[in-house]
């Protein structure tokens, strides 16, 4: 008996599902169940990460002299562009949403797939085809104007910019199609009883990025096509010899990529959201303010792109108001972080990997929080604009913050996608590696920045020699660490104990079904009655019992309709 | 004589409500939902080329602005957008009455309105291809150009997608693939068609009356 003949007979849209497909193909590569979608943008991002991650390392040995030991100064700016290029849009970006947005949200919310599977198909398969266009820009001349981008240079750059315009755009799209697939799953698909103020913090941070996700990112698209408009057609958009403006794309941009920093950090957030209170066993401190400041922060994100911008020509009484705001950002954060400091306070902690990972993660996120309060001072950024200190910042937020949630939503739903445990030793050394050699890597980047040093050149004054070793051999350890989750992940595959349901004894809806779920997720809808976090109570759903215990090859005919609220 | 047809929309009434689907109803709101935000991330697109166009124009002296070649360029015909807007706004009501002609089981009238759209948009499409034939700017030639042929031309293609995707539903619709309770692919048409009406209002202004 197919799954869908079934459901629909209980009269409501989630309880309606495809049948469950049999052939490879339609299973796991043109499948429509979110949960391969998610694995499927797991490992595609996962073999970007490595790309662009194998590309920071090719800048790290050309720093090592300060003649540069390994490139010309044109392959060396292509090779810093698609490193950053690469991390936003081909790595973090999808994985943030992509990849954990549709796995882990679904389940959370108690649907059995998001609200447009085939959206979903689609925009995946944007994504691994966006990748192979961006790097194969290295054949006929990568772009050199850093992630950026920043005309005239864009416009004049090598061939391969426009082929990054065509692959950032394709990105845009699918980022913007799964935006407008999660608002209207989180919205119009929650379980019966999870009204938007019991929903898991992890799907209040997916429902405010899929907003940035949806407004933004055509933004940035519109910038992108009169970029390629300008470079293909040359129609004047950008060129200020023809009456264009290069400020116009540095507006445009920013006015995407700033919220899509948040895209970046929100979902990493959620993670940490959950990873808190499942390991220090106490209801999360401040749901309502945690939730709420994931909304502010989306707000507020769209009112303060110009901060990157502050030396690039403005007018100053705008400076004032551009400085305020981004100050004013860090207090929804801020809101988050001491959050998160009381949940974990007075708690029994268990540090197991992912633990550990989100532990870090308060600590370098801050520290990069910290000094993006310096950058936003006008009259320090205009002393550290272009050095080092803003390369050292957004490593600070983007790998200390956006990487290392992301290594702990690895380690929190690992035995959930696979049904087997990771080894946590492995894991330990995983963090501490990783986590001494991240600061060991990017700290002296504040200095070097302090003392002057420019970013994206490809050959330095001496005086800077030392701290540009000790960062480039830190990271060599950084991107050795990584091996030790990729070794991580084939040792559970062999040797990992079966996990059960709910390895963690976590109270989120995903870990009330088994590891890994069913096809259809649920076997009934459960009703929801409370906010997932008191520990210490009952489980606050009703209607999950009839899953326990049961063949598990279909959903039970007999088991009692939910009532849908 | 009035009875009768009183009776027959009284049954064509309790037709249409009685094959109503749960499941089509919740599928319904997902799609309209998700429609709405596409069109709101589509409104992004053309605000992000309308800040550019403003930015740009507010960064020159004079505006319509001088080429490269030092010739002031003309204000564009605001006759022949006039004429144009008035057939594209035309067919905003065309649909208006096609899509209540659907609701009303009137097949006739739908296909009749519906065709009146198409017709219009069509109208549109080949008074925009005159106006740029005619124009005296190019794409190319300055700020002035790239802002009004990017900006009019995605819109064209929103008009010309628009067109397509009526013939498409007029062909559905005729061969029973919309009934008088399940439309969505209907509405959704309604709603683009009016969607590219409105963004018509504020690009007149921009380009034509500012």
């Amino acid at each position: 008996m197919s799954v869908a003949a079934t459901f629909t007979g209980h009269g409501h849209a989630h309880d309606h599902i495809h049948p469950e497909p049999t052939g490879f193909v339609r299973k796991y590569l043109f499948s429509l169940d979110a949960k391969v979608i998610g694995i499927q943008y797991m490992l595609t991002g996962f073999l970007f990460f490595i790309i662009s991650g194998l590309l920071a390392e090719v800048i790290r040995v050309q720093l090592l002299v300060p003649k540069g030991a390994l490139l010309s100064n044109d392959a060396y700016n292509g090779v810093y562009s698609l490193h950053g290029s690469g991390m936003v849009w081909m790595v973090i970006i999808p994985l943030m949403t992509g990849g954990f947005g549709n796995y882990v949200m679904p389940l959370m919310i108690g649907a059995r797939d998001v609200a447009f599977p085939w959206l979903n198909l689609i925009a995946f398969w944007m994504f691994p085809i966006a990748g192979v266009i961006l790097f194969s820009s290295f054949l006929i001349g990568a772009p050199d104007a850093g992630w950026t981008e920043y005309p005239p240079i864009s416009v004049q750059g090598p061939p391969g910019t426009t082929l990054w315009c065509v692959a950032i755009f394709l990105i845009g799209i699918s980022s913007t199609l799964t935006g407008i697939n999660f608002m209207v799953t989180i919205v119009k698909m929650r379980a019966p009883g999870m009204t938007f103020t019991r929903m898991p913090l992890f799907i209040w941070a997916q429902f405010a990025t899929a907003a940035l996700n949806m407004i933004a990112t055509t933004a940035l698209a519109a910038a992108l096509l009169a970029l390629f408009l300008e470079r293909v057609f040359s129609i004047p958009f950008y060129d200020p010899a023809r009456g264009g403006s290069p400020l116009l794309w540095q507006h445009m941009f920013w006015f995407y990529s700033h919220p899509a920093v948040y895209i970046m950090i929100l979902p990493a957030f959620g993670i940490v959201s959950e990873i808190y209170p499942t390991f220090a066993r106490k209801p999360i401190f401040g749901y309502k303010m945690i939730a709420f400041s994931s909304v502010a922060i989306a707000l507020l994100g769209f009112m303060v792109w110009a901060h990157h911008m502050f030396t690039s020509g403005m007018a100053p009484w705008l400076q004032l108001p551009f400085m305020i705001l981004t100050m004013v950002i860090a207090v929804p954060t801020g809101i988050k972080i001491f959050s998160w400091l009381a949940t974990l306070w007075g708690g029994k902690i268990w540090f197991t990997s992912a633990m550990l990972f989100s532990l870090g993660f308060i600590a370098t996120f801050t520290f990069g929080g910290v000094t993006g309060i310096f950058l936003s001072a006008v009259p320090v950024d205009l002393h550290e604009h272009g050095t080092y200190f803003v390369v050292a910042h957004i490593h600070y937020v983007l790998y200390g913050g956006s990487i290392l949630g992301l290594f702990a939503g690895i380690y929190y739903w690992w035995p959930k996608m696979t049904g087997r445990m990771m080894n946590d030793r492995l894991g330990h050394w995983h963090f501490w590696l990783t986590f001494i050699a991240f600061n060991v890597t990017f700290m002296p980047m504040h200095w070097l920045g302090l003392l002057g040093m420019p970013r994206r050149v490809a050959t330095y004054d001496p005086q800077f020699q030392f701290f540009n070793d000790v960062a480039s051999i830190a990271s060599f350890v950084l991107a050795g660490s990584t091996l030790l989750l990729i070794y991580n992940m084939l040792w559970s595959f062999r040797y990992g104990p079966k996990a059960g349901p709910n390895p963690w004894g976590a109270r989120t809806l995903e870990w009330q079904i088994s590891s890994p779920p069913p096809y259809y997720n649920f076997k009934t809808i459960p009703a929801v009655l409370k906010n997932p976090y008191n520990f210490g109570e009952p489980l606050p759903y009703i209607g999950l019992e009839s899953m326990a215990g049961e063949d598990g090859h279909g959903p039970d005919p007999h088991a009692p309709v939910p009532v849908h609220a | 004589m009035a009875v009768s047809a009183l009776n027959a929309t009284h049954e064509a009434i309790v037709a249409r409500y009685d094959d109503v689907d749960p499941v089509y109803g919740e599928q319904r709101e997902h799609r309209l939902l998700g429609f709405v935000l596409f069109l709101v991330s589509d409104v992004i697109l053309f605000s992000a080329f309308v800040f550019a166009y403003l930015y740009l124009r507010n960064s020159v002296p004079n505006w319509p602005p001088i080429n490269k070649d030092g010739v002031q360029l003309p204000r564009f015909d605001v006759a022949l957008a006039t004429v144009n807007s008035v057939v594209l706004f035309g067919s905003g009501a065309t649909m208006h009455f096609a899509m209540e002609s659907w609701k009303k089981l009137d097949k006739a009238a739908f296909n009749m309105w519906i065709l009146a759209t198409i017709i219009l948009g069509i109208g549109f499409l080949s008074g925009q291809a005159f106006e740029y034939h005619e124009a005296q700017i190019t794409w190319a030639g300055s700020t002035m150009g790239a802002s009004f042929f990017t900006l009019t031309g995605m819109h064209g293609f929103h008009v010309f997608v628009g067109v397509i995707y009526l013939i498409v539903l007029f062909i559905q619709a005729n061969k029973g693939v919309y009934t008088g309770s399940k439309y969505f692919g209907l509405t959704a048409g309604t709603l683009y068609w009016h969607f590219v009406d409105v963004i018509w209002v504020a690009l007149f202004y921009l380009f034509y009356l500012m």
